[in-house]
């Protein structure tokens, strides 16, 4: 059994007296897609913040190919293999669509000839190559994700992390969304994602971990999860109300 | 250590002027973002103001509310017609905005208005004190117990009144006080027409013991924008900690460097502090 | 956009230049030409870091010091002032290195501050040095020749501020198009995004501001061989950082074309102030030149060209 891509231990964060994160632990496998969830309020933002180096832990270890990362400069962790999407969407709003990704492809291929060349690439392979010469300010909001999506894998990510990407989105855009995230993980991408909509995040999902109150409780299968008594608990309070996912669940 | 205590009440006091000159400043970063770079020409009209009233023999007591009061008034004109308009427009509208602002003042000065140093002929307050082996004039006296009294009051205002409240609100969280109901343009009115009224007291403090002329607010600016990075931008109480290190430093670098070399140590410090601790002394940003 | 529209352009300009240099017999022309040249490389110089980078410089006038002073202590020393391009440009980096290097990582207003800061302290240890001429600055003794960079007619002189200002806009023309000109528009368009495509704000800035160090102090050297006296109010005083400032503004911040267009409207400008006003010093010049700055900030903050290229984007349909 090969080493986990992504290995966070203890992970620990507090904001003055407030402890948003107090022992998270994890485990993304590599090639996987796994799924952060949690109730609101459990930290799944801020142990996202903390792996993807938008905030530095007060305490514990991000394991990144097996290299600490935890605390590096924010800037510098595209290159360490991650790439990532924002929850409130990030767009560089007077660039063209083309543009912003070839902005992320500059950063493995630095001559700009050769990083328009794989943005094209992967504008093909996300869907948004018609609207390559659009203003990213004039898409709608699922293309502005699907955008977001495509800079992030223009850096030639080893992980992907995205922050509640079907937030928002039609139930005929989350499909779209998943179908995306299928063929993202054939390209050899592993995929972490925060999420709230368990509809589209449980189906698809290979390992799921839950948090709550900034502690893992969970780590396992999805169909696990919610079987779970702790899991039923944190979110629910009520052994009733989880049969409505426990049925969609494989 | 008879000079050493001159120049350490000497620092402080003028460090105390520098304080209300640069809570404006600070003030108007806090509540909107903005660094006003006319600042130093605020100070210099109200030098103006001063000296003009005292022309016409109306002495400081009379004089600081006249002046403060124009300044808040210009302040409000200024926010409605100009700044609000910079607000809008992207980042660095805002940057060279009031730097527009501080050419056109100053061209205004020097068109309307001598060059020369210009003072009261019978100055008020001239007579030397004596506290034990330190010496002061009345009028150094005057402007840090004003100064410090001021800063005191404008403290008190932020702190305990609703506008003060508001003012607070907006810079902690813009978005979250706008939802709450804060009128952000009145606030951001009042709290530019305050800042100027600052340096409206300040610059009529300053007219008892320094010279005016069309070029007299650059280096206060100056000093107040290291003052305000010093001490946080943002702080008031920021300002006065910051404001007190660079009274000392001037005037300390004065004395053992060289007159005209005494801004030099608080430039060196400024490039210090943002290196090693960008949020200055108090700051939260 | 190719870059084919604006070579031609830059083509165009550089043959009427090159026709008024060998062309022209009258002084007053050629100085005008001279100037207005130099004034744009000093606008563009200003553009790769307060248009590009977003950062707003108000101490702009070292930078074309430092090449002044170069050039003038090259040849006091018997040196070919053709070594100030060099020096003064390494000595123009490494004060835009010390400037930036606290600052170019955080809110714009602390670079700004900075900039003003040490264009203070440059211009106090310049007026204040023996052997950089203190307050009476240098005068050049006279000499002829290429080697000497110097002419008794000014022909020559446009020639060299062409090239100069060819030079420039060709780097501009290849920053649109490389990844730091990318990088740049990024961290301007926004900053956490930029961040997380790698790109690391404070070193992209100072290479672009090093470089428009540079580029001013090239323009400096022309201008001490030109004028042949250099002192602090000539070369470092605020009035010029205010000039240049006000060409970057009014031509269009992070455009092209921008510094070469607001060079035009300040050299035409500056000469109607002087005809009405009889010349600085009075303060005219800086009610007007405040003014200006003034309404472009508030009304149209992109400038001339920036408003341009905004409207024609939006004729092509871009926002379809």
């Amino acid at each position: 059994m090969s080493e986990p891509l992504l290995q966070v231990r203890g992970l620990a964060k507090r904001f003055g007296s407030l402890r948003a994160l107090d022992g998270v632990d994890l485990d993304v496998a590599e090639g996987s897609l796994t799924g952060l969830i949690g109730p609101n309020g459990a930290g799944k933002s801020t142990a996202f913040a903390c792996i993807a180096g938008a905030e530095k832990p007060s305490a514990g270890s991000v394991c990144f190919r097996g290299r600490e990362i935890a605390g590096t400069a924010y800037h510098r962790v595209a290159a360490l293999g991650i790439g990532r999407t924002y929850q409130l969407v990030q767009t560089f709003a007077d660039m063209t669509v083309l543009e912003a990704v070839t902005t992320g492809a500059l950063l493995r291929r630095p001559r700009l000839r050769d990083a328009v060349a794989h943005a094209q690439e992967v504008l093909a392979f996300v869907g948004l190559a018609e609207k390559r010469y659009r203003l990213g300010r004039a898409l709608t909001i699922a293309d502005k994700k699907r955008l977001e999506v495509a800079r992030a894998l223009a850096t030639e990510p080893a992980l992907l992390l995205l922050d509640e990407v079907m937030a928002g989105l039609t139930p005929a855009e989350c499909a779209e969304a998943v179908e995306l995230l299928r063929r993202i993980l054939a390209r050899g991408v592993t995929v972490l994602m925060v999420e709230h909509v368990m509809e589209v995040l449980m189906p698809i999902a290979e390992h799921v971990v839950v948090i709550a109150a900034g502690k893992t409780i969970f780590s396992g299968s999805a169909a696990g999860a919610v079987r779970d008594p702790a899991v039923i608990a944190a979110y629910l309070g009520s052994p009733l109300e989880h049969s409505e996912i426990a049925e969609r669940t494989p | 250590m008879n000079t050493f205590a001159q120049l350490l009440v000497g620092g402080l006091l003028t460090g105390l002027v520098f304080a209300l000159v640069a809570v404006g400043l600070t003030l108007v970063y806090g509540v909107m973002d903005v660094v006003n770079f006319a600042h130093g020409e605020f100070l210099m009209l109200a030098m103006y103001g001063a000296l003009g009233l005292a022309l016409l023999g109306i002495g400081p007591l009379l004089g600081l509310p006249l002046v403060a009061i124009a300044l808040f008034l210009f302040g409000i004109v200024v926010y409605r017609v100009f700044v609000r308009r910079l607000l809008a427009g992207p980042p660095e509208a805002t940057v060279f905005g009031t730097f527009g602002l501080l050419v056109l003042l100053q061209g205004v000065a020097q068109a309307t208005l001598t060059s020369d140093f210009q003072s009261v002929s019978n100055p008020p307050l001239q007579a030397t004190l004596r506290f034990g082996p330190i010496a002061l004039s009345q009028a150094t006296l005057v402007e840090g117990i004003g100064a410090l009294v001021l800063t005191a009051v404008l403290f008190a205002f932020v702190e305990y009144t609703e506008t003060g409240r508001a003012m607070r609100a907006l810079a902690e969280d813009r978005v979250a006080a706008t939802l709450m109901g804060i009128d952000v343009q009145r606030v951001n009115g009042l709290a530019f027409g305050i800042g100027a009224a600052c340096v409206g007291a300040a610059g009529s403090l300053l007219m008892l013991s320094y010279p005016v002329y069309p070029t007299a607010g650059a280096p206060f600016a100056l000093t107040a924008f290291v003052v305000v990075a010093l001490g946080g931008f943002g702080s008031i109480q920021g300002a006065l900690v910051g404001a007190l290190l660079v009274g000392l430093l001037e005037v300390f670098g004065g004395f053992y460097l060289a007159p005209e070399l005494k801004l030099v140590p608080v430039y060196v410090a400024y490039l210090a502090v943002v290196l090693l601790r960008p949020q200055g002394l108090l700051g939260r940003r | 956009m190719t870059a084919r529209p604006h070579l031609y352009a830059l083509g165009a300009i550089v043959v009427l230049g090159l026709l008024a240099a060998f062309g022209l017999r009258e002084a007053v022309v050629l100085d005008l030409i001279f100037t207005l040249l130099l004034y744009a490389v000093l606008g563009q110089s200003w553009n790769w870091i307060s248009g590009y980078a977003g950062n707003i410089s108000f101490g702009h006038a070292i930078f074309f010091g430092c090449g002044a002073y170069a050039s003038a202590l090259c040849v006091t020393h018997g040196l070919t002032p053709w070594l100030a391009f060099p020096a003064g440009a390494l000595t123009a980096a490494a004060l835009a290195l010390v400037t930036g290097f606290p600052t170019l990582g955080l809110r714009g207003h602390y670079f700004s501050i900075a900039t003003i800061a040490v264009a203070a302290l440059v211009e106090t240890f310049a007026r204040t040095t023996p052997w950089l001429g203190k307050a009476n600055g240098f005068e050049l003794p006279i000499a002829s020749g290429w080697a000497a960079l110097q002419f008794p007619q000014k022909g020559p002189y446009v020639v060299l501020a062409l090239a100069l200002f060819a030079a420039v806009q060709l780097a501009t023309i290849a920053l649109e198009r490389s990844r730091l000109g990318y990088y740049l528009r990024a961290l301007r368009a926004n900053h956490a995004a930029a961040a997380s495509v790698g790109i690391d704000e404070r070193r992209c800035k100072l290479i672009a501001f090093a470089w428009s160090a540079a580029m001013a102090s090239a323009a400096g050297v022309l201008y001490a061989q030109y004028t042949l006296f250099i002192d602090p109010p000539s070369t470092l005083a605020l009035a010029i950082s205010i000039d240049i400032a006000l060409i970057g503004v009014v031509g269009g911040i992070g455009t092209l074309w921008g510094p070469a267009a607001g060079a035009l409207v300040y050299v035409v400008l500056a000469k109607a102030v002087a005809l009405r006003f009889g010349g600085a010093g009075k303060g005219y010049d800086l009610v007007i030149y405040g003014a200006i700055i003034c309404l472009i900030a508030a009304l149209r903050p992109y400038g001339i060209v920036g408003t341009i290229v905004d409207a024609i984007r939006r004729r092509r349909g871009a926002l379809a």
